[in-house]
């Protein structure tokens, strides 16, 4: 077994050389043949990709020790969902996973992108083999998932913080999201090799880009929400370098989505499109090589490893390759049009480009600072939270507030007259919640009300768009609202996704805000009958209770919760202690206010020995409009993604044109 | 008129830079890092720093009260620092894990800032082979 998925990474990694050397053969002397023989192999990398990973998929339900990899990281008790999930547990697996999901993403887009020409395309094929290449090494000659051994009788099993049903949608989701952005690189640099610099290149992969930006978006939330009820500290967002590390390339691709708005409508920013890219790209290349080489510590890193100097390697290697390539094609990168006023649609884009890359490139700063200090002073220094906090107030508060500007403001030259008419309603929504929220105490935090004067203002704008748009589209079809609003929305799935989106932004904003700036920690140990309070809310303590269950033993705190004299409910926080792997988890109780938003988060922090609790409770107003912007961003992204026949037809027809004059 | 772009542009991209290079200036030289370092350097640092090694001996006292009190070893020495601990207890946290924790030292006795002790990945995740 492990030889057939030995056989078939070596038939993957041969296949994409020779995609890789066939290919760019064949771009560079024109021989169309040979592109296609090139594209071919591309596409049966795939196939040879996914027969490696249904061995290790077989090996790992068998329970078959033989495999290295099956040991480390499996146990015999081990639930069969997690030892499936186990398959991305660990180093190998996961960059199997990269592997096939990059080839996956290859094979789809290089069939349906057709229309970013073929001369482009035959420039993607090599781009993609090239990506492809370097994971075929890593996977065949450095850290191979079919190393075998003499089988033992059980594995060592999974880490109990890998042991949750979040583990089966939250890494995959990232790894779709992180390798996607291979996609808009590669036909980034085809259409530079080709000499192609129209939008050709981003049109064929807006979807993609779309796709990707959104798995990696909605990745981020299920890890935060992961982290939330699993890790147990509270929080849902630490500013770790691996959450750091997913979370600059998203930035660098939000950028890119509204930057090229601007050349497709504009024609101009080629040269800053084709630069967020490849910072993306790059980005979510390092983000995989912080997370794989152990180099920085962080709750996910997997332990030092040989395949560090290698990525490091491939990083430079990409981040040269691309820049020399930008480079040498600076004269066809020129702007067609000049940006006219500073108070437009276009200078709005910009402004929020520099805000989101200013924001990815301090938080990039951050990430390596230990790694730069050691450098330059023999030290390691780390920044903190305050560090990062910060930056996130002095660049993303502006960007909140651009997001309720964007959208009002008029393309090429906007005058300072029609503006005032147009901001007079969310300006006025905004001022008024502002001084509600102060006259209502919550001034205690100057940041948080901020934040909510600029949401209320960005929500008003957009619900100001869609009542405009909608009573336009009434007015030319005589048609009823809801007639109106569905066509207002399918007739610009974008732009109306996008403002979806920006709510889902202004939710997440709004709910980051209550559960950081307003919320309440009360720690008390706690004998059984005693009891404490926090923000009203009064718990006491009623002893313990264990029990054991399957591969582990499970022991709660029994805590009843009382709000005015009124009852609420017990709740049960408490440890699992893991017998295969040897290790305590912490298991938090959470009561969900449905009518609020808010959550109680109960802690064990310590059980201790004479029967007595040291019991953490947090009072966390509105987090759960965190986890509804997740939802709402998907709803946003599906409405921007969503197959749309007219623009189709219109893409067609303008690039046929197009066709013909070259 | 130049065919480059217009001023405005480089204007805004200008000033977005200088404020980001005037601000990263701010927190690496003024705001600072806290130092990480192992046992063995703590002589010479009386200033707040992370302190990175191995948990050595059995950890005693009560990290809710007293204090949790351990002794720190370089991951790769012999240097041993005693630490005394108040706050939540990672569950990873034992003998033998390699753990970051902040604070400074008082009297020989490395006093911990409540709630910064970290523990790194055990090697659960990728056992080391022989």
């Amino acid at each position: 077994m492990a030889d057939l998925g030995r056989a078939a990474l070596v038939t993957s990694f041969l296949l994409l050389v020779y995609a890789l050397v066939a290919g760019s053969l064949a771009a560079w002397k024109g021989r169309r043949r040979l592109a296609e023989s090139a594209q071919n192999a591309l596409i049966g990398s795939f196939g040879a990709t996914v027969v490696a990973s249904a061995v290790l998929l077989a090996a790992l339900a068998r329970h078959d020790f033989s495999f290295q990899y099956v040991a480390d990281h499996t146990s015999r008790e081990l639930p069969l969902g997690y030892t499936l999930t186990a398959f991305w547990g660990g180093q190998e697996g996961s960059l199997l996973l990269w592997l096939l999901v990059l080839s996956g993403y290859s094979v789809a887009a290089v069939l349906t992108a057709r229309r970013a020409g073929r001369e482009v395309l035959a420039w993607v094929v090599p781009t993609l083999g090239l990506v492809g290449t370097f994971f075929a090494v890593l996977l065949v000659f450095v850290a191979s998932p079919f190393a075998t051994q003499a089988a033992v009788a059980d594995g060592a099993g999974l880490n109990p913080s890998l042991q949750n049903p979040y583990m089966a949608i939250h890494p995959p989701m990232l790894y779709l999201g992180y390798v996607g952005l291979t996609v808009p690189f590669a036909f980034a640099m085809g259409a530079l090799l080709a000499r192609r610099t129209d939008e050709r290149w981003i049109v064929a992969t807006r979807r993609w880009t779309l796709a990707a930006w959104a798995f990696l978006g909605l990745g981020q939330l299920l890890g935060a929400h992961w982290a939330y009820v699993e890790i147990g500290w509270g929080g849902y967002y630490a500013w770790d370098p691996v959450e750091n590390a997913a979370l600059m390339p998203w930035l660098a691709a939000t950028a890119f989505l509204h930057s090229v708005m601007i050349q497709e409508k504009r024609g101009m920013l080629k040269v800053w499109n084709v630069l967020l890219v490849v910072l993306a790209f790059c980005l979510s290349l390092f983000g995989t090589f912080l997370t794989r080489s152990g180099i920085i510590q962080s709750i996910h890193s997997f332990t030092q490893s040989s395949i560090g100097p290698w990525f490091l390697g491939f990083i430079c290697l990409i981040t040269a390759g691309s820049l020399g390539l930008v480079f040498a094609r600076l004269p066809l990168l020129r702007s067609k049009t000049r940006l006219e006023s500073l108070v437009s649609r276009e200078a709005t884009f910009l402004y929020n480009n520099l805000l989101l890359v200013a924001l990815a490139l301090t938080i990039l700063w951050g990430v390596i600072y230990p790694i730069l200090s050691e450098a330059v002073t023999g030290e390691a220094a780390s920044v903190s939270k305050p560090y990062y906090n910060f930056f996130l107030h002095t660049f993303g508060l502006p960007l909140l507030l651009l997001m309720g500007i964007g959208p009002l403001v008029a393309w090429r030259r906007a005058s300072l007259r029609a503006l005032g008419r147009t901001f007079l309603w969310p300006l006025g929504a905004a001022v008024g919640t502002g001084i509600g929220l102060l006259a209502a105490g919550a001034g205690s935090s100057r940041i948080g009300v901020i934040a909510y004067t600029f949401s209320v203002f960005v929500l008003a704008s957009i619900v100001l768009e869609f009542v405009r748009g909608t009573s336009a589209r009434k007015a030319l079809g005589g048609v009823g609202w809801p007639a109106a609003f569905s066509s207002l929305v399918a007739r610009n799935r974008r732009r109306y996704g996008g403002y979806v989106v920006h709510a889902a932004v202004v939710l997440l904003a709004i709910g980051v805000a209550g559960s950081s700036a307003y919320q309440t920690v009360r720690e008390a140990r706690l004998q059984p009958g005693g009891s404490m309070t926090v923000a009203g809310d009064r718990l006491v303590f009623r002893g313990f209770q264990t029990r054991t269950e399957g591969n582990h033993r499970a022991i709660r705190a029994l805590v009843d919760v009382y709000r005015g004299g009124h009852y609420l409910g017990r709740y049960r926080p408490g440890k699992n202690q893991y017998f295969a792997e040897d290790q305590v988890s912490n298991e938090v109780a959470i009561r969900h206010d449905l009518l609020t938003g808010g959550d109680l988060f109960l802690i064990a922090d310590q059980v201790n020995s004479n029967g007595s609790i040291d019991l953490k409770a947090l009072q966390k107003p509105l987090v759960n409009l965190i986890w509804l912007a997740g939802l709402v961003f998907l709803g946003g992204s599906l409405i921007a993604l969503w197959p749309d026949a007219r623009e189709e037809r219109r893409l067609a027809e303008r690039y046929a044109d197009a066709a013909v004059r070259i | 008129m130049s065919r480059r772009g217009s001023p405005a542009r480089l204007v805004v991209a200008l000033s977005v830079a200088a404020a980001l290079a005037v601000f990263l200036l701010y927190t690496s030289i003024a705001g600072g890092g806290t130092p990480t370092i192992r046992p063995s350097q703590l002589p010479g640092h009386s200033g707040r720093v992370s302190l990175m090694g191995v948990v050595v001996g059995k950890p005693a006292g009560d990290a809710h009260a007293s204090g949790l009190r351990f002794r720190l070893r370089d991951v790769k020495g012999t240097a041993l620092v005693p630490v005394v601990y108040t706050g939540t207890v990672p569950d990873l946290f034992r003998t033998g894990r390699d753990v970051v924790v902040d604070g400074r030292m008082r009297n020989g006795v490395f006093v911990a800032v409540p709630n910064t002790l970290v523990t790194k990945c055990p090697s659960k995740y990728s056992p080391k082979r022989a």
